[in-house]
């Protein structure tokens, strides 16, 4: 009788033990998801507003690139409207996509105007008397900080969801994480044909706008 | 007429960023490899390429285009700029790139890696100038980004260095860089009249002092312990050493200011870089 009573207090003592240190390990666990998933918010946080600065530089590039004598319309057009689907692709600017396609589509979006900033740098080359200003370099200085910013947030981004994602795939703690809503975060990949060098095709011989074929993907 | 260029030569932004799609390019094959992942793209993706050496000055001139008396002014005037306002401008002079990287991307990892700035206000700042490929580049931290903001780099290394370096007056450019520089800045941030590495040697003085006075009353306790217990077996060990470490506290506190020159100790303000500046190539 005592000694049965000894035996159920150890067996107790036991299982109580193992749901303390199981408890300790989960929670030390969730806390560190916790933080990793506040770093990839924040670094979110960081990637919308250096894309921001540059959608903010482009009224003032398009306001200078227009007074240039007779700057080729369909480029102009073009960085406008891809700015302006930028505007459309919402995003909460505090909390990192969960949604892989949400991501996809920012990017998508981003990506045209990339495209389009850069048909209109090329273009440019043919106005000397627009590159010549210093309104101009100015803004073009601008333009490539801000690519720049834009090239390093988006590789931190990248970093903390891939240690978070990590971490949520990883044994033990791969047990719980999807019970406490940890689920993988989408990160940014390389836009399709980026990975060969383009040509750039100049054709001088027609002045005509929407003549000079930019092949870019 | 069509004319098909190549890379290399496209305008300078143009390849900055394709240099900058390509790498992404790089990145994502890298992070299929999954496990390795970040580490492996850090290090493979920028295998071609050196960092160089934290620099022990303000001012260094790799390539030798200074005369020595400039280089020891440069290097006042940055360090006495730290003094003042906190800030620190690093300016390295090197003969070729080590890198096939994109200037701004490599020359921004050689600044996190220096260190340059302070820790909290991330107030850190440097030029770069590399004779050979006819470059130059000022990197500019988070905490510097208002008061030398990309247009300011640019007007700085374009508009009044550039005309310097092309009339191969590589001291006259510098001197009007790291004059403007300042300018710019001074104003934005309070010094504490001392530089990193000044008050990293105050710092170690009173702690080696308090080591030493320490190791002092062990070694006067246990003489007088070893009186009272072994007679006087310890006393002749003793008196030696005591008067030996004298001789070596007096050699810490000289040894660390000496030199003819403010040395630069990076303030820990590296993470600060996060892609602002401009250059120019010449």
């Amino acid at each position: 009788m005592n000694k049965g009573l000894i035996g159920c207090l150890g067996i107790g003592a036991i299982i109580l033990f193992i749901v303390l240190v199981g408890g300790c390990a989960v929670a030390g666990s969730y806390n560190r998801l916790v933080g990793l998933q506040q770093k990839v918010d924040q670094s979110w946080a960081q990637v919308q507003n250096v894309y921001q600065r540059r959608a903010d530089l482009i009224p003032n590039l398009v306001n200078t690139v227009q007074g240039a004598a007779n700057f080729e319309k369909s480029t102009l057009t073009e960085v406008t409207n891809a700015r302006a689907s930028v505007g459309r692709v919402q995003i909460d600017p505090n909390h990192a996509p969960v949604d892989a396609a949400k991501l996809q589509e920012f990017q998508q979006a981003q990506g045209q105007l990339s495209n389009a900033l850069s048909r209109l740098l090329v273009v440019s080359e043919r106005y000397p008397e627009l590159r010549a200003t210093q309104n101009f370099q100015n803004l073009q200085a601008q333009l490539e900080g801000t690519e720049n910013r834009i090239s390093v947030e988006r590789g931190n981004f990248n970093s903390a969801v891939q240690e978070y994602n990590t971490a949520v795939r990883t044994f033990p703690t791969n047990l719980f994480a999807g019970m406490f809503g940890f689920q993988p975060r989408p990160f940014f990949e390389a836009q399709a044909g980026a990975e060969k060098p383009p040509t750039v095709n100049f054709n001088f011989g027609s002045p005509a706008p929407g003549a000079t074929a930019a092949p870019t993907p | 007429m069509e004319i098909t260029l190549k890379l290399t030569q496209l305008d300078p932004s143009v390849r900055a960023g394709l240099a900058l799609l390509l790498r992404m390019a790089k990145k994502r094959t890298l992070l299929c490899l999954g496990i390795l992942g970040l580490f492996a793209s850090a290090i493979v993706a920028h295998a071609a390429e050196t960092i160089p050496p934290k620099p022990d000055r303000y001012f260094n001139d790799y390539a030798g285009v200074v005369s020595p008396g400039a280089a020891q002014r440069f290097n006042e005037q940055l360090a006495q700029f730290e003094r003042e306002t906190s800030i620190q401008i690093v300016v390295a002079v090197f003969q070729k790139m080590e890198s096939d990287s994109d200037i701004a991307d490599y020359t921004r990892r050689v600044a996190v890696t220096w260190d340059i700035g302070q820790k909290l206000t991330k107030n850190g700042a440097a030029l770069f100038v590399f004779i050979q490929d006819r470059k130059m580049f000022i990197q500019t931290a988070h905490g510097l980004e208002g008061a030398l903001p990309d247009v300011t780099c640019f007007d700085i290394t374009e508009r009044n260095i550039k005309p310097k370096f092309r009339a191969g007056d590589y001291e006259g450019g510098l001197t009007v860089g790291i004059d403007l520089m300042i300018k710019a800045i001074r104003g934005e941030y309070k010094g504490s009249g001392k530089t990193v590495r000044e008050s990293e040697s105050s710092q170690s003085n009173p702690a080696g002092l308090l080591v030493f006075f320490f190791v002092l009353v062990i070694i006067l306790l246990a003489i007088r312990a070893s009186r009272r217990f072994g007679g006087y077996r310890y006393t002749g060990g003793g008196g030696p050493f005591v008067s030996g470490s004298w001789g070596s506290g007096g050699g810490w506190s000289s040894s660390s200011s000496g030199g003819g020159f403010s040395g630069f100790s990076g303030g820990g303000g590296g993470s600060g870089f996060g892609g602002g500046g401009a250059g120019s190539s010449w």
